[in-house]
């Protein structure tokens, strides 16, 4: 791998932490905002559900997220802040559907401490001004003037250090703030304030309340007529107003996020972590508060907000499992519930390990992830493309064609699938029993190869041979009329719609025949100076059965011609170059768009943009999509049209955002496809592939596909043992008694392709399991899983005692072979020249494994090193280990096997506090750390000097504004021998957002290329609310900001295919690059995830 | 600590916040090292101590012997104890024979805050020596009118590379690297100025110490300083007092706006600092020169001002005083915040050199032979350090490892450091009589 290096999202974030629902896209509009870390979703609530509008990314990781509406607005706007100190507020432009930005501004200072407990920005009911606490100790005020503008900013300074949550009081002639907040004893109060704009500075408020209760966190603030607020605790719920106090003991619960229900604020949802759903009422008399009440209502994703929509329909946003939208029902289910789940979203986060596998043997890694926590936990198979779940299947050889066939021409369903054979033609349908039967149609001739088939209007059915076309009625199934080749000529190639056939005969004939009730007839003829090779008469126009186009593809000269239909006169004619013929052509509509795709021999494609009423092309691309022939077919699934390409690498291609995408399909080689919507399969699939007939349905249309395997408890380690075939799991099971809670920790075996749990062992009393591995030893045969665990006392801050445990699968169980007790938690294990490398503590020890003398087996210590603060992430490669320290960086040790010593080499002298490291290759290593940025170090074997030698170099640096958990070599696609990206070696890694994304190494030549066009795109894309991609991406931690260098943001890159095409000019014309050649070159880096 | 690498795993705590508890944790276990040594060439008191700002690698340290010696205290030149204790020698030392040394005791070494190429030295054979680090050579020397006390660079500089200059004489030099000239003098104090330092918000903001127990804020770009603390001004706890809601809080609603204007210009009245810090951008107008003469005669200590630290956040000042004493100071209001640190003795007759951890929960002061840390807000002793045989004169807090180096009249440099594990029995031994030793 290379030092230049291309940062991609695979897996866009999915954890959601805000959302708040208003009026934004219209006063009449009722919208679903939702911030999931780095990009926000605007949703249009309808009768359907939620239907999305907007996806934006925002250059910042969200800290709050908060509609208002200033005076004399009809509609909402969207106040964002982002952790590193950007606010903006935007409103919705319904001409373009995007967003404007209305304000922005910059809310860092150099005084002050950033708050730990999070950053806070709320805004006065009465929109007076937006209160921020994102220092310790200040209170930041923007005040709104009259006419809604935001003004200049300043600071209060607030008494209070330990803010856990300020919220604005309603109802109040100023604007006050009520703070909740803990003091050095740990015991918690809250206190109010009014902001006396004018003096900028707090004056006292009208209410306060001491000691409450320890586990106090959340504020709410209760709207008019009540006013006041509720102060939610582990033990309590309070109300509090400057006239009363009501306080309810509840179940010991810790509440994570509330929505209110009605506007005038007397009932709340509460969801805690556990994933329960209460509700919450304020009775009251008229504007007086008398009391309390709780109700469970049942139990949802363990919810890190909640917005009520409207009529009982509550989207629950989690961070921690799939969100959700939920109606609540004024009556019980069986099991007591009043929550009905509608619809679940996916998430990934928080990904805390992965590991990539080929699963199916096809040379395309899966990834299959550790999600989500605690009753959420849940392991995801994530793979890139779409899958075909097998329904049925005949071993049938030789298949040369196969089209299905309806009954008559109204039937909804196919009945007929007609199989073609080099030497005969057979006939297959639905029985009763719902089976696939040989059956015969007397009208067509079974006896030889059929060339096409195809339904056609009147109740007939059209067959296609070398000598005939036949025209058979589908009720009586007899001939009606049949068309001969002149004698001397055989049809070589044919098409056929409902009301037209073409075809071609050998020495470049081209036939054009139109059907008619019972008849059909030659309309015109012409001869071509080369044989034709294939044709396609597919209707984009505005009638369905008839096409005033046919394309034709021309061997020799290697073109491909468009003829008007019914005249058949030569409309255009484009050249394709090269030396391999167009095996297959089609015309095809996606989104209103028409194009021409032209499949060749050697697996390209080049597809055209086609003008239907001039048959003008335009916009020509060719991508690779196999090696082998291609043959293209359309088809629909979910009522939009796709095109399945069928080869040794077969693809659908479909639009989205008026962009063609390529899906590889996890089939390894197709010969032949058609559709096949029976009543027994509807929407399925007949597919030819090696000896065989497969009757199938096909996934969304989409690029990644997710399938989840929920635990009900928390996954932490994920390991794959080929030999076994099987996972090794580590997790842990949270046990909620009454008065306290204790966890227990498995090692578990997964069967690789069930996913079911086929043995485990459970760890002793206060024993966690931190890391697990399969591994094998020189002189042993065997593969182990071998498993790290520290003993985690009350007591102790940091383990002093864990364990190595050696595991070997046996008939499906897990056996322990052999354990060793360690001096600390084992934080990660690495095979390692045959022997085990354990990280413990603050040191790296390397174990053998021993034969003793009753011929069983034991792990010894061989060597070690020390000097660590705490090794965590270790990576080796040949002699060499890297490890990544708590806060210490890199560093590059060495193990020397004459002198069984482990040696440091060279470290970065940063203080990076890590979360994961990399191996990219011999000199250059990559580490994520605490303050979400990525870096490259390298090794300097060539320094003249020691102190030289001694320092890993930073190469590269770039934020990623995620967490990173895990790094693993590996990829989602296939990897194609002869492609230029399939020589790129790449990075996957998970994050707590739950994203999975690609770090591809790049040649210098080709990041040059990119590092400019992405210089260009910064100037053309805007960033939303006018945040500075370039500010973005620069690496920032609590010491440093420096620019990102060395690293590319391969999401800017690839939103240039998006872009609308006067904007792609204005690129182009800045690069000195023709837009064809842009799209290429990104084309092909989107083909990297 | 394993509970928390988790949580941070799964997002539970904020990584920010994970790394603030792992260093609080690892600060509350600070001992005698028993992993790393400093071995000390000098011959002579320690008076000062400071790792570069950078990387936090380089260690400066400077004598009374007029020497003054360079560490690297993250990679070791050698290794005692079976490769468990790491012992730290000099890089490079320079003493009296250098021929552009100086001559009498080095009062003050800081680094320069931009990179580790330059370091600056003031003595008491009054010079002020700016050297080149990698070819030990003084590249720009300044000529004081007596003894240095101290110097200082603002480490947020970005438009100004001036040393601030704390000397025998009444006036604080401000000497440009970048001219090499001495730009200008500020006048106020009526003794010598023992200690100075930059504001850790603003870089025009220049704050000194003087012997006539004055504590003065410059703004570097103005004429006077702009404000003098008062210890008899003072306020309890973090900010002055919240304006009071006086009589009408009864009836909030009925009578809302005379009375609150009221309340506005009583706050407007209400005794505002001097001299508003604002954060960013140029500075305010503001009326100083006009101060009353009681205010210019204000004093922060009785007798002599002979440590500063301006806290990492920028909102406090700390300073000790030759009256034994050691105050907390409000930087926007002036204010002494009445905290009550249980000092014993300090040191009266020389400067001493504070410091703070980055929170701002802890401060280290040498007191006498010991070094105390004191939680900031209760006054409270957290910690006692005791190994120095004499008086302690300066500490620095190297907060990416979270060490404490001190140095004292004793001529020794030591660590404090979290403790590490030490699991290997053969050497466990050793260390543990090493740290009896150092009761």
């Amino acid at each position: 791998m290379s030092i230049w290096n291309y940062v991609v999202t695979a897996h866009k974030p999915t954890a959601v932490f805000h959302s708040c629902v208003g009026n934004f896209t219209s006063p009449q509009d009722l919208n679903l905002i939702i911030a999931k870390c780095t990009r926000i979703e605007i949703h249009l609530l309808t009768p359907q559900g939620l239907q999305p509008m907007l996806d934006v990314p925002i250059y910042g990781r969200i800290a709050t997220v908060e509609l208002f509406r200033p005076h004399g607005e009809a509609q909402d706007f969207l106040f964002i802040a982002t952790e590193r100190y950007k606010f903006c507020v935007l409103q919705w432009d319904p001409e373009t559907s995007e967003l404007i930005t209305r304000a922005m501004g910059d809310v860092s200072d150099r005084i002050g401490r950033p708050s730990d407990n999070g950053q806070i920005g709320i805004i006065d009911p009465d929109c007076r001004l937006i209160g921020l606490h994102l220092y310790d100790g200040l209170f930041k005020v923007i005040p709104f003037d009259s006419r809604g503008q935001l003004k200049e900013a300043f600071n209060i300074r607030l008494e209070e250090l330990q803010v856990l949550d300020i919220k604005f009081l309603y109802g109040c002639p100023k604007p006050t703030i009520v703070v909740l907040y803990q003091d050095n004893k740990d015991a918690r109060h809250v206190k109010t304030y009014e902001v006396a704009l004018k003096d900028k500075d707090f004056v006292e408020g009208p209410w306060s309340q001491n000691n409450l209760d320890n586990g106090a966190e959340i504020l709410i603030p209760v709207p008019p007529p009540l006013c006041g607020v509720l102060i939610i605790g582990e033990e309590t719920i309070v109300y509090c107003s400057a006239n009363a106090f009501k306080a309810i003991p509840i179940k010991q619960s810790n509440t994570r996020a509330y929505g209110r229900i009605d506007p005038d604020g007397s009932r709340y949802l509460l969801g805690d972590i556990t994933g329960l759903l209460s509700l919450l009422v304020i009775t009251h008399e008229r504007e007086k508060v008398t009391g309390l009440k709780i109700e469970t209502l049942g139990e949802t994703s363990i919810p890190s907000t909640i917005s009520y929509l409207d009529n009982a329909f509550v989207y629950i946003g989690s961070s921690v499992g799939d969100s959700q939208l939920i109606k609540l029902n004024l009556q019980p289910d069986a099991r007591g519930s009043y929550v009905e789940v509608l619809e679940r979203y996916v998430n990934l986060g928080p990904i805390v390990d992965l590991c990539v596998v080929d699963l199916e043997r096809q040379g395309q890694g899966q990834v299959v992830t550790c999600s989500g926590a605690f009753k959420d936990g849940s392991l995801r198979i994530v793979r890139n493309g779409i899958g075909i779940n097998e329904q049925a299947s005949v071993e049938l050889q030789g298949i040369k064609g196969m089209w299905s066939l309806r009954s008559s021409t109204d039937d909804p369903f196919d009945t007929f699938l007609v199989v073609s054979f080099i030497s005969e033609t057979r006939i297959l349908a639905m029985n009763l029993e719902d089976e696939l039967e040989e059956t015969e149609i007397e009208g067509f001739n079974s006896q030889v190869q059929t060339l096409f088939c195809h339904d056609a209007i009147h109740n007939q059915l059209v067959q296609v041979t070398s000598s005939t076309v036949r025209l058979v009625s589908s009720t009586t199934r007899e001939l009606r009329h049949e068309w001969h080749a002149p004698s001397g000529y055989s049809v070589n190639v044919a098409t056929a719609n409902a009301t037209q056939v073409l075809l071609a005969t050998g020495g470049g004939h081209l036939v054009y025949l139109e059907i008619g009730d019972g008849i059909l007839t030659e309309i015109k003829h012409a001869q071509l100076d080369n044989e034709i090779s294939c044709l396609d008469i597919n209707p984009i126009g505005e009638n369905p059965n008839y096409s005033h186009l046919a394309v034709v593809g021309m061997w020799t000269d290697i073109s491909v011609k468009i003829f008007s239909l019914p005249d058949l006169n030569l409309i255009t004619q484009e050249h394709l170059g090269g030396e391999i013929i167009p095996r297959s052509v089609l015309l095809c509509t996606f989104e209103g768009i028409s194009y021409l795709l032209c499949a060749l021999g050697d697996g390209h494609l080049i597809n055209f943009l086609l003008n239907t009423s001039t048959g003008e092309l335009a916009d020509r691309k060719k991508v690779s999509l196999g090696t082998q022939p291609i043959t293209l077919r359309t088809f629909s699934s979910k009522s939009a049209t796709h095109v399945f390409a069928a080869s040794d690498r077969p693809t659908v291609i479909y639009s989205s955002n008026k962009k063609l995408l390529y899906s590889n399909v996890n089939l390894k080689e197709v010969s032949h496809m058609c559709p096949f919507n029976s009543a027994a399969f509807p929407d399925s699939l007949a597919i030819a592939k090696e000896g065989e007939l497969t009757i199938g349905t096909i996934d969304d249309i989409q690029k990644l596909h997710i399938r989840s395997i929920p635990l009900g408890e928390h996954a932490r380690r994920i390991c794959h043992q080929e030999q076994s075939r099987t996972f090794g799991i580590i997790c842990l099971k949270y046990n909620q008694t009454s008065t306290e809670e204790s966890e227990m920790h498995f090692v578990r075996l997964l069967d690789d392709q069930t996913f079911e749990c086929v043995s485990s062992c459970q760890l002793d009393a206060f024993e966690h399991a931190c890391s697990i591995i399969s591994c094998s030893f020189s002189d042993d045969n065997n593969v182990y899983y071998c498993v790290g665990t520290a003993y985690v006392l009350p007591e102790e801050s940091e383990p002093t005692k864990g364990r190595i445990l050696v595991f070997i699968v046996e008939d499906g169980k897990l056996q322990l072979i052999a354990e060793k007790e360690t001096k600390g938690a084992v934080y990660s294990l690495n095979a390692f020249n045959g022997k085990l490398l354990a990280a413990i503590n603050q040191k790296i020890q390397l174990y053998k494994w021993m034969l003793r003398d009753d011929g069983t087996r034991e792990l010894q210590s061989e060597c070690g090193h020390h000097g660590h603060i705490l090794a965590l992430y270790v990576q080796t490669r040949g002699d060499f280990i890297i490890v990544g320290d708590l806060m210490k960086s890199i560093s590059l040790l060495i193990y020397k096997h004459e002198e069984g010593a482990i040696e440091e080499r060279a470290r970065d002298y940063n203080a990076n506090w890590m979360s994961a490291v990399e191996i990219l290759d011999d000199d250059i290593y990559l580490g994520a750390e605490n303050y979400y940025n990525l870096f490259t170090v390298r090794k300097n074997s060539e320094g003249a000097t020691d102190e030289e030698r001694g320092r890993l170099e930073v190469v590269g640096e770039y934020h990623l504004g995620e967490f990173v958990n895990r790094f693993r070599h590996g990829s989602l696609v296939m990897r194609l021998p002869d492609s230029e990206v399939g020589q790129i070696p790449t990075v996957i890694f998970g994050t707590i957002n739950g994203v999975i994304g690609v770090i591809a190494s790049l040649p210098h030549e080709q990041y040059v290329f990119l590092e400019k066009l992405q210089s260009n795109l910064r100037k053309v894309i805007k960033g939303v609310g006018g945040l500075s991609h370039e500010q973005w991406r620069s690496f920032n931690s609590e010491k440093r900001q420096v620019d990102a260098r060395n690293f590319l943001d391969g999401d800017l890159i690839e939103s240039f295919l998006d872009l609308n095409r006067s904007k792609m000019d204005e690129i182009s014309k800045a690069m000195s690059v023709s837009v064809e050649e842009l799209c290429k070159r990104v084309e092909e880096l989107t083909r990297l995830h | 600590m394993w509970k928390q690498i988790r949580d941070r795993e799964e997002g539970k705590i904020r990584p920010q916040s994970f790394a603030h508890r792992f260093k609080s944790n690892r600060i509350a276990q600070l001992q005698l090292s028993n992993y790393k040594d400093i071995v000390s060439p000098h011959k002579g008191a320690v008076n000062s101590l400071q790792i570069d700002l950078t990387e936090g690698r380089y260690l400066l340290s400077a004598a009374s012997d007029a020497s003054l010696a360079i560490y690297d205290v993250q990679r070791a030149a050698d290794y005692e104890a079976g490769g468990l204790i790491s012992k730290h020698k000099c890089i490079f030392s320079v003493d009296k024979q250098h021929d552009l040394g100086h001559k009498h005791a080095i009062s003050s070494a800081i680094w320069y805050p931009v990179d580790t190429g330059l370091f600056i030295t003031g003595s008491y054979d009054h010079h002020i020596n700016v050297w080149d680090t990698n070819t030990t050579q003084v590249v720009m020397n300044f000529k004081m009118p007596g003894k240095v006390y101290r110097t200082a660079m603002s480490s947020l500089a970005t438009s100004h590379m001036l040393i601030a200059a704390g000397t025998e004489d009444v006036q604080v030099r401000l000497c440009d690297i970048a001219s090499g000239a001495s730009t200008h003098t500020l006048s106020g104090h009526r003794d010598g100025v023992m200690t100075a330092e930059w504001s850790t918000s603003n870089e025009w903001v220049l704050v000194t110490g003087g012997c006539d127990g004055a504590i003065r804020f410059w703004d570097i770009r103005r004429a006077g300083c702009f404000l003098v603390l008062n210890q008899s001004s003072t306020q309890l706890g973090r900010r002055p007092p919240v304006l009071k809601r006086s009589m009408i809080t009864k009836n909030l609603g009925i009578k809302p706006h005379a009375g609150q204007r009221k309340l506005s210009n009583g706050s407007g009245s209400r005794e505002l600092p001097i001299g508003k810090v604002s954060a960013k951008g140029p500075m305010k107008q503001r009326s100083h020169p006009g101060m009353l003469s009681t205010q210019d005669r204000a004093t922060a200590h009785y007798g002599a001002v002979t440590g500063l630290k301006v806290t990492e956040d920028g909102m406090y000042l700390l300073s000790a005083g030759s009256d034994s004493r050691l105050r907390l100071w409000d930087v926007e209001s002036g204010c002494n915040t009445l905290v009550n640190f249980e000092t014993v003795r300090l040191q009266t007759h020389k400067p001493i050199q504070l410091a703070t951890t980055q929170d701002s929960t802890l401060v280290f002061v040498p007191c006498m032979r010991s070094v105390k840390s004191f939680n900031m807000w209760s006054g409270n002793t957290y910690a006692t350090f005791r190994g120095h045989y004499e008086c302690v004169n300066s500490c620095w807090f190297n907060e990416q490892d979270q060490e404490l180096y001190t140095g004292g009249n004793d001529r020794q440099i030591l660590v404090w450091s979290p403790p590490r594990l030490i699991d290997d029995e053969t050497n466990g031994q050793s260390v543990e009589d090493r740290d009896n030793w150092s009761d």
